[in-house]
């Protein structure tokens, strides 16, 4: 391992982390706004609402995220629209979790036990007010940590993204390797950046969830 | 203020209301007794709407009771609710959970909100406590916040559902005593209990469901001291032993 191979792979492993931070952000940004959709649609006492959430849900959790990454970046442009590889990478990787985000906000909201509903009901709370003020507060709290791990997971698969071709951390680290013969280097590399990212993030779901256990107890503040 | 006209409610095909009938007169206190599953708590519930009734009529001051109407929001503000097992809202402090309704439903400033919330505390005996959190506080404690909660909507009148048959026998004293003063203030309540000895002390009136029905009915002194029915008479009994 020549430190000079190091540093000149680095600046070009940095371009495809950035790649990388942005495909991870701008899914998780899309999984959280369908999966809270999809969430609100399963609750829905119009049958056809929610069942049309619950099909969506179990589809996309029996697919692989590849194939919906290949579906999207493939078969999607041939319906006339046009999609990067970036794009279609934020969008697979978003809906894919999706489903994964709907289930952890579903059980957060449906850890609310109905009597407090009732009782912000007998207080003449509308159920916007109720949702705002009543069951989201406390459903984020018991949703925040698998949501955390749920960031972890897209960070992963975001290297999922480089066999549709997005230029990402691992499709660098292939690249550099394809051309240079030195895998050792550039795949510990590429490891080792993987876990500065994700190690922060793990470390803080883990604090995350110390800190609601113990508030649950009613240390709270 | 509250008539409730000749209310029948099914659960599926479970009869449970079959044409209950009562008026409750403002600054009156009715007490509700009647065994487990006789369709008590259903009552108090199809009174404030958090349950639909089939058919009969329910209305407070002349306004129709119905889940289905958008003033059913509005109604909810004039009749206040103190459940078995407390529902405060365990993210909020004490003193948050009574300022709630006051400053998210009436749109009071939270000055306001604030000042009678803490006067409320106060009169139930907890205003140390204003800062701590529901699980900290004892049952009897959180119920007296639930009353606080229901109070601080200046109501028409309160439905209580068993407020103390969640307590430990020695945390029952206090939560009746600040019943007793809410009575004594001629606030018009409904209470569903097995505390027979408040109903005698407190209640103008007793009605003795059973099955659904409302089957025995008068002042207090005379259903719970010489019951005409059977039911009465044998509910009363079984209660009394305990
Ligand atoms: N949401 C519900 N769904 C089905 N059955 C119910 C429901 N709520 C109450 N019941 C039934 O209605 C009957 C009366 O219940 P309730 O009014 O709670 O009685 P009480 O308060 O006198 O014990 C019981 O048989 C109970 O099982
Ligand atoms: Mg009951």
């Amino acid at each position: 391992m020549a430190y000079a191979d190091i540093a000149a792979f680095f600046p070009i492993l940095l371009k495809g982390a950035v790649v990388t931070v942005q495909i991870t952000l701008g899914a998780l940004l899309l999984s959280t706004l369908l999966g809270l959709l999809l969430a609100l649609m399963k609750r829905s006492p119009l049958t056809p609402v929610s069942a049309l959430a619950g099909t969506f849900i179990n589809v996309i959790r029996g697919l692989p995220i590849i194939v919906q990454l290949f579906y999207i970046y493939f078969v999607i442009p041939e319906l006339g629209i046009d999609l990067s590889a970036f794009q279609a990478s934020i969008i697979g990787l978003g809906i894919a979790y999706s489903a994964y985000q709907a289930e952890n906000f579903r059980a957060g909201i449906e850890a609310i036990d109905s009597g407090q509903i009732e009782a912000a009901k007998s207080i003449g709370m509308k159920s916007a007010l109720i949702m705002r003020r009543v069951v989201l507060p406390q459903a984020i709290r018991i949703a925040l940590p698998p949501y955390g791990n749920t960031a972890v997971m897209i960070l992963k698969d975001s290297s999922l993204a480089s066999t549709i071709t997005v230029a990402e951390m691992t499709r660098a680290g292939q690249l550099i390797a394809a051309s240079t013969f030195q895998n050792t280097t550039v795949y510990t590399m590429v490891a080792l950046m993987y876990l500065a990212l994700s190690l922060p993030l793990i470390f803080g779901v883990n604090r995350l969830e110390r800190f609601f256990a113990k508030s649950r107890q009613g240390a709270d503040q | 203020m509250i008539a409730i006209d000749h209310i029948h409610k099914a659960f599926g095909a479970t009869q449970v209301l079959k044409g209950v009938s009562l008026e409750v007169a403002a600054g009156e206190v009715v007490c509700l007794i009647g065994p487990s599953g006789s369709g008590k708590s259903t009552v108090l519930r199809c009174i404030n709407g958090l349950e639909s009734y089939d058919s009969g009529a329910i209305t407070i001051h002349g306004q129709t009771v119905d889940v289905r109407r958008s003033d059913i929001h509005a109604l909810r503000t004039r009749v206040g609710m103190v459940f078995q097992r407390f529902n405060l809202f365990p993210h909020r402090t004490v003193l948050e959970n009574v300022m709630e309704g006051p400053v998210f439903v009436k749109g009071e400033s939270r000055a306001e909100a604030r000042q009678h919330a803490q006067a409320l505390l106060e009169k139930v005996g907890l205003a140390e406590k204003q800062a701590a959190y529901p699980t900290q506080l004892s049952g009897g404690q959180q119920q007296r916040v639930a009353i606080a909660r229901a109070l601080a909507m200046r109501p028409e009148a309160i439905l209580f559902d068993e407020p103390t048959s969640a307590l430990d026998p020695e945390l029952v004293g206090d939560v009746l005593t600040v019943m007793r003063d809410l009575a004594a203030e001629g606030m018009t309540m409904v209470v569903v209990t097995h505390e027979m000895s408040f109903a005698k002390e407190v209640a103008d009136r007793v009605c003795f469901l059973y099955g659904g029905q409302i089957v025995e009915e008068g002042p207090a002194s005379r259903v719970l001291s010489e019951p005409q029915n059977a039911r009465t008479q044998d509910f009363l009994r079984r209660v009394l032993d305990h």
